[in-house]
């Protein structure tokens, strides 16, 4: 028997529109990826795009480690700037809502505008582009999205327990690293997904910011489909390992925060 | 509920009075073309030519104009077949390729009976395809590089010409900061005004790798103010002709077994056919060369390189004409020439090796037969004068018709003459001549020595016309239309250019410092941290046990 489907006109269907958008524009492009890493030129079955992108013969492999190198240190440096500023941003919270607003404000203007921008501030102060200037536009450019979530986190603890650890004897530091730390550590993977995944795949700011020198996996992606012909296969595989590290990174993200309990509003 | 229900009967409504209208639209005599086209790459066409359509049909045509940015993204939408336009302009590896995969419609109508299906422009007095008022010149290299092109699904072997109808062309060269080459020493200005480009001529392509011919540093300001092309072919082109330039080549021999030159030095080989040559240990050369260039770079680019040089970020970049040409007119500088003004950048062809390229219009297997005089017309109308004229002066490029036929044509001369403000034809807002103090140019024939026959002063060569010389024999590095070569397409190795381009890019970046310095940063912090902890912990603890 075949369960019969039936269109209801109900609350649900409010979502079908989206659901069409994400199967047309999101599940079919990716199969095609996926399709395409497997395609030779001639359009015959092949494993040949994955040994090409794996041996590092057009350094495939060293554009992937400098792009996970400068996103792990993208999200560090997020991670330890923008730690202190949430939570003096939660502490400070009722009184100073202002003080909040000032670090969304930048994410208002479009990002290829503030890249260029920087840029431009670059090279009025004689600054050499390259490594350092690509570093302080990645995070210049991704600390909002650190801090965003960290601050929700911080936010919602419940102040009593830190009163509790204090009453027990615990130190400033100690309150931080064993009952505030711990507490936050859902925000701080969700902040390192948000920075890290976005870090590792883009070529914009590494394109503006050091003139195109610092060449990162967005950057080879892109080559492969639209500077090349014939090579989409090994530009797919590529794609193919991104969407991969994402996967892993979400996975990682979602194994410290597992015991949260996702609480509906609905 | 009801009121949905007769909500959807509204809509239903609308949506067939819609289509209705947009039914009764299509019965009028109107035809379809589809153009495919560079972006940035016609001038503002669209009027003209639907008044000329229905000059010469009787009917309007509805143009849809798709661009792409790359031949690569063209030749992908292309052979893929999922795309359906009627003409295309593509340059001339683009144009073999298509032509090698069988997926060009000849447009030599002598010869095509599809062609000639329809009004047969040939005969009318309008109709100049195929070769009538273009450059003499233009055809025969053409001819020269891609007279017999093999087409490997039928076999048969055929001249470039019957499928493509030549529209732009332009060199690759290199733009320069001239100010800043004279500040840098690379060109030097004589007692009586005039250039002294000796160190320049002898780096040539050099100067792009900071190598002043010898193997040694031309100039340390060239340091971090270089740009390079993002593409890859451009770029590869550059890097072969400075390897032979400095000596590289002579000492690079051709293994291949089955190349008319086994045996023999790269550097006998004539560039045109060199450029053309991607074999392995050529590839390697070019690897180690443009891997040391990366040290003198500014940064590769594709869109921001005229910004860059206009900004004084950079002072040197590899550039096709049109886009230089673009770039020189924007470059005027009040301050400079003790004030009485100059252009600040410049243009340069090495005078010992260079590259000449063509854009011209082909249609695909996939058009559209209902479009077929719309097709023909439209090429037809971009190669005649007045359109030529309007292009060049739109896009900076040189259009592949005789000069000479737009000087004689007086409404292209004078569409020209007005763009850039000569006396006796530039106007105001109100349609009066403007005063001969306030026009650029106070003569027609002063103008058509800026744009037809212009010289540059450093090098003597004319960048809009290459095939025009200037002075020839008097120059100390006379320009021989010979030395510019035309790029054929790679074929299977270029896969291997794509490779090495891609490991260029890839190489010497300091990640691992990067990595090291975050290690070593880290560590240090965590330890200083864990330092103090202990000694205040310690404190407390003799605190407490003193209490």
């Amino acid at each position: 028997m075949t369960k019969k489907f039936k269109f209801k006109f109900n609350r649900r269907a409010f979502a079908y529109p989206y659901m069409i958008f994400m199967l047309l524009f999101i599940v079919t492009p990716l199969v095609i990826v996926l399709i395409n890493a497997f395609l030779a030129d001639d359009g015959s079955f092949t494993l040949k795009n994955f040994g090409e992108f794996f041996s590092n013969s057009g350094g495939g492999m060293t554009v992937l480690g400098n792009s996970l190198v400068i996103g792990l240190v993208t999200t560090l440096i997020c991670l330890v700037i923008g730690y202190p500023v949430a939570y003096f941003l939660a502490k400070y919270h009722a009184s100073n809502k202002i003080l909040v607003l000032l670090f969304i404000l930048p994410m208002w203007v479009n990002f290829l505008i503030r890249t260029l921008s920087t840029k431009a501030i670059f090279m009025a102060l004689d600054v050499n582009l390259g490594m350092g200037t690509v570093l302080f536009g990645m995070v210049y450019n991704y600390l909002p999205y650190m801090i965003l979530p960290l601050h929700t986190t911080l936010v919602s603890i419940d102040h009593s327990y830190i009163e509790a650890a204090e009453d027990l004897g615990a130190d400033k530091f100690t309150v931080m690293t064993k009952t505030i730390f711990p507490l936050s550590l859902s925000g701080v993977a969700s902040g390192i997904t948000m920075t890290f995944i976005p870090a590792i795949s883009t070529f914009a700011i590494s394109e503006i910011l050091s003139s195109s020198k610092i060449y990162l996996f967005g950057d080879a992606i892109n080559m492969h489909f639209s500077k090349t012909t014939n090579s989409f296969g090994v530009g797919s595989v590529m794609s193919l390992v991104m969407l991969v590290l994402v996967v892993i990174t979400n996975g990682i993200a979602n194994l410290t925060s597992k015991d949260e309990e996702v609480k509906s509003v609905l | 509920m009801k009121n949905l229900v007769r909500i959807a009967c509204l809509m239903l409504v609308f949506v067939m009075v819609c289509v209705v209208f947009v039914g009764c639209n299509q019965t009028e005599e109107t035809d379809n073309l589809v153009i495919y086209n560079w972006a940035d790459y016609i001038y503002d066409y669209e009027d003209d030519f639907k008044a000329y359509y229905r000059q010469m049909t009787g009917k309007n045509v509805e143009i849809t104009y798709v661009t792409f940015d790359t031949n690569e993204t063209m030749l992908t939408k292309i052979t893929k077949g999922d795309s359906n336009v009627d003409v295309i302009c593509p340059s001339e590896y683009a144009i073999q390729q298509l032509m090698e995969k069988d997926l060009l419609v000849p447009l030599n109508y002598a010869n095509e009976a599809e062609f000639t299906k329809g009004i047969n422009f040939v005969d009318g007095a309008n109709y100049q395809h195929n070769y009538s008022k273009l450059d003499a010149n233009v055809i025969n290299k053409i001819n020269d590089a891609f007279g017999a092109v093999t087409n490997k699904i039928t076999g048969k072997t055929e001249a470039m010409l019957d499928y493509m109808v030549p529209y732009m062309y332009g060199t690759l060269g290199i733009l320069y900061n001239r100010y800043a080459f004279i500040d840098a020493g690379i060109i030097s200005v004589n007692e009586d005004g005039s250039y002294d480009a000796t160190a320049m001529n002898q780096a040539n392509w050099g100067v792009l790798f900071n190598d002043n011919g010898k193997g040694e540093l031309l100039s340390d300001s060239l340091t971090n103010s270089i740009l390079m092309k993002d593409s890859i072919r451009d770029s590869y082109a550059a890097t072969v002709f400075y390897l032979l330039e400095s000596g590289v080549l002579d000492e690079l021999v051709v293994e291949n077994t089955s190349s008319e030159y086994y045996g023999k030095p790269y550097s006998e080989i004539p560039a045109g056919v060199l450029i053309n040559m991607v074999d392995e240990n050529l590839i390697e050369a070019c690897k180690v060369a443009l891997s040391q260039q990366k040290q003198e770079l500014f940064g590769y680019e594709v869109d921001f390189g005229k910004d860059d040089l206009l900004v004084g970020n950079a002072i040197v970049d590899l550039a096709w004409s049109g886009d230089a040409l673009y770039a020189f007119e924007e470059s005027w500088n009040d301050d400079l020439n003790d004030g009485e003004g100059d252009y600040e950048l410049a243009y340069y062809v090495p005078h010992t090796t260079g590259n000449i390229w063509f854009d011209g219009w082909v249609v695909p297997k996939g058009y559209n037969p209902k479009n077929l005089d719309a097709i023909k017309l439209f090429i037809n109308f971009m190669n005649n004068p007045y359109s030529s004229a309007a292009n060049m002066y739109a896009i900076g490029y040189t259009s592949a018709v005789d000069p000479n036929a737009i000087m004689a044509d007086q409404d292209a001369l004078g569409y020209l003459a007005e763009g850039y403000a000569v006396y006796g034809y530039a106007t105001d807002d109100d349609g009066n001549l403007l005063p001969v103090d306030k026009c650029d140019f106070a003569n027609i024939e002063e103008f058509n020595d800026y744009f037809f026959y212009m010289v540059d002063p450093v090098d003597n060569s004319n960048w809009r016309y290459p095939f025009m010389f200037a002075d020839e024999e008097n120059s100390n590095f006379p320009r021989n239309i010979n030395t510019l070569g035309v790029m054929r397409d790679f074929g299977d190795k270029n896969k291997d250019v794509v490779v090495m381009w891609n490991y260029v890019r890839s190489a010497a970046v300091s990640s691992w410092q990067l990595l090291l310095w975050t290690v070593v940063v880290v560590g240090v912090t965590i330890g200083v941290i864990a330092l103090i902890r202990v000694i205040i912990l310690k404190r407390r603890k003799n605190v407490i046990i003193n209490k």
